[in-house]
């Protein structure tokens, strides 16, 4: 009885969430040190924006670049709905939904047209466009000097702490990767897994490509936006050059690192490309201090799995699991 | 509909006139044929006669520069397919295969052949991603229903199995049960006998008709393997170089001079 409770995937994916809410408890007690808050913090941001990646680039096979452009421009509007015009997390939140949003769909629209790599250039190019937006519009942005925010207020009255702004973090997360296992487990993840393996067999089986490419779009942009404004409201401040083509890059290496339609492989590849750097690279001597080691790092780490993990290193348990069963078998 | 008169009661698709061109090619010229309900209709030509284009046309992947094709569908009203985008096509009850199987590798084959159910799916997105109620007994039943088509192929007991790696005669029978989940009045069959041994190519005639007698639907069938076309249809209708040479029942066909000359070789060839 237990185990099949712990079987059901809502279950794990609330426990998921449970044991990363206990991260500021270790902290408190003094077991891990406190900027891991920051770091972990950061993972789950960016895990948000790419399990919606994953839904464009792994189920519909759709690449976008764009994915920076779209989480600074939530980021900065929501920074300016809660700083500038002083008003509650949550209108602020929507207010950095719905901009990027259109600007996804949009994009979407255009996918019909161009696909593969010109539709990744043309992502990019969006993305860059609303990069320099930044730079620019500084009544918005207070443009290269960057934008301070702080943490969240929600309803207007609880002023949340960076512990308790880390545990919205994670029900953010955790209702994410909710909606996303129901979407891609039902019709949705049917249809676009349809569209990605041939556009023939998806439109003979009545599948609307223009609809479904712009919800894969929506969807992906509407997670992308979720993820800015938490970062912004978490690590509270944002630059122009947080928001390069580099970033989009990591959430895609992040993906294909972690595991291709794969919730949790999602979550263990940003943490590989945002945290591991962080966390150990830089206590190797010499290289862990060179610029750019993490990039270096990232594309070693590419290329090995994709020569022998093709499918992402999130399946390496499996066969950490039978290397195991195989051993227990001998003995 | 306006529609109604122009076909007769028991002719569920007609083809008049129809014509497409690619460039110079005349692909298909001036083609006309019917298909009654609960027949078995076969179409047939020498390599490059514009079989698959005829077909693409009738389905809407292809619009065609001239001609009409009525469809009597799911309700008993007839329309001109042309009218319609490619998507909708199956809405009407309208449903094919695919020359080269055309699933979706990572997905188990009972998810596969749920993408046949596509168009039943009524509940939003929003009920989707919340699992709602309607949502969840939608699925349930889908569910149920794919099971009992898989059942009726007698592939039922690899329905958890992913779609990649399986034997290429089972992959056939996934998109035959995909395209059963419509519950469709007409089933195009493009090549269903290619890559099939002489064992499965003998079984596959006999799920045709257990098909058509089970789902009352029609099939229009296109198909190089002769055996598998003169011993399933009870029409023929052969073409060559896109234009119309004969149409009849197999042994009607098997006679035409024509289609002897152009299709099964002169009579030389068959002493």
């Amino acid at each position: 009885m237990n185990k099949k409770l712990l079987k059901n995937p809502y279950i794990q994916f609330v426990l998921f969430g449970v044991v990363l809410s206990l991260l500021p408890l270790f902290v408190i007690f003094g077991v891990l040190p406190s900027s891991y808050i920051t770091l972990i913090g950061g993972v789950i941001i960016y895990s948000i924006s790419a399990l919606g990646l994953n839904l464009l680039l792994g189920y519909s096979g759709l690449i976008s670049l764009g994915t920076a452009g779209f989480m600074g421009t939530a980021a900065y509007i929501s920074a300016y709905f809660t700083v500038n015009l002083h008003m509650p997390f949550e209108i602020a939140l929507l207010a950095g939904l719905i901009v990027p949003l259109i600007i996804g769909v949009l994009v979407g629209l255009v996918s019909l047209r161009i696909e593969g790599l010109y539709l990744a250039i043309a992502t990019l190019c969006v993305s860059e466009i609303l990069r320099k937006t930044f730079e620019e519009l500084s009544f918005l942005t207070n443009g290269f000097s960057g934008k301070t925010a702080s943490y969240p207020k929600l309803l207007g009255f609880i002023n949340l702490t960076r512990d308790t702004s880390y545990v919205l973090l994670v029900v953010f997360l955790v209702l994410v990767m909710i909606l996303i296992y129901n979407l891609v487990n039902g019709q949705l993840g049917r249809a676009l897994n349809a569209m990605r393996g041939s556009e023939a067999a998806a439109q003979a089986m009545g599948v609307f490509l223009l609809k479904y490419r712009l919800i894969a779009f929506a969807l992906a942009t509407g997670l992308a936006s979720l993820s800015g404004v938490l970062y912004v409201h978490f690590i509270r401040f944002t630059y122009p050059t947080t928001w390069t083509m580099g970033m989009s890059l990591n959430i895609l290496a992040a993906i294909i690192i972690g595991g291709v339609r794969n919730i949790y492989g999602t979550i263990l590849g940003c943490f590989i490309v945002f945290a591991v750097p962080d966390l150990f690279l830089k206590q190797i001597p010499y290289f862990g201090t060179m610029n750019g080691f993490a990039y270096i790092f990232n594309g070693v780490l590419i290329i090995l799995v994709i020569m022998f993990y093709p499918h992402g290193l999130i399946y390496i348990g499996n066969d950490i699991k039978r290397l195991f069963n195989k051993k227990k078998g001998k003995v | 509909m306006s529609h109604q008169a122009i076909i007769a009661d028991d002719i569920v698709l007609k083809i008049e006139e129809l014509s497409i061109a690619f460039g110079g090619l005349k692909a298909v010229d001036n083609l006309s044929f019917q298909i009654r309900e609960k027949e078995v209709f076969g179409l047939i030509g020498p390599n490059g006669a514009g079989k698959t284009t005829a077909f693409n046309c009738i389905t809407q992947f292809y619009k065609p520069n001239h001609g009409k094709i009525y469809f009597r569908d799911k309700n008993n009203n007839v329309t001109n397919l042309i009218d319609h985008p490619v998507h909708e096509v199956i809405k009407l009850g309208l449903v094919r295969t695919f020359q080269n199987v055309e699933l979706i590798r990572e997905l188990s084959i009972l998810d596969n052949v749920l993408i046949g159910a596509h168009i039943d799916f009524k509940s939003s997105l929003f009920s989707q991603a919340l699992k709602l109620p309607n949502a969840v007994k939608e699925e349930k039943d889908l569910r149920d229903e794919a099971i009992e088509v898989l059942r009726f192929l007698g592939i039922e007991n690899r329905k958890d199995l992913p779609a990649g790696g399986q034997p290429y005669g089972i992959l056939k029978k996934v998109e035959l049960a995909r395209t059963l989940m419509c519950r469709p009045k007409l089933i195009i069959l493009d090549e269903p006998a290619a890559g099939l041994n002489d064992v499965e190519t003998v079984q596959l005639a006999q799920t045709i008709r257990t098909i058509r007698d089970r789902y009352n639907c029609s099939i229009l069938l296109v198909e190089h393997d002769m055996r598998l076309v003169m011993d399933v249809c009870d029409q023929i209708c052969a073409i060559s170089f896109g234009k119309f040479l004969a149409v009849g029942t197999p042994k009607e066909i098997r006679k035409n001079k024509d289609v002897q000359t152009a299709y099964l070789g002169t009579e030389d060839d068959e002493t």
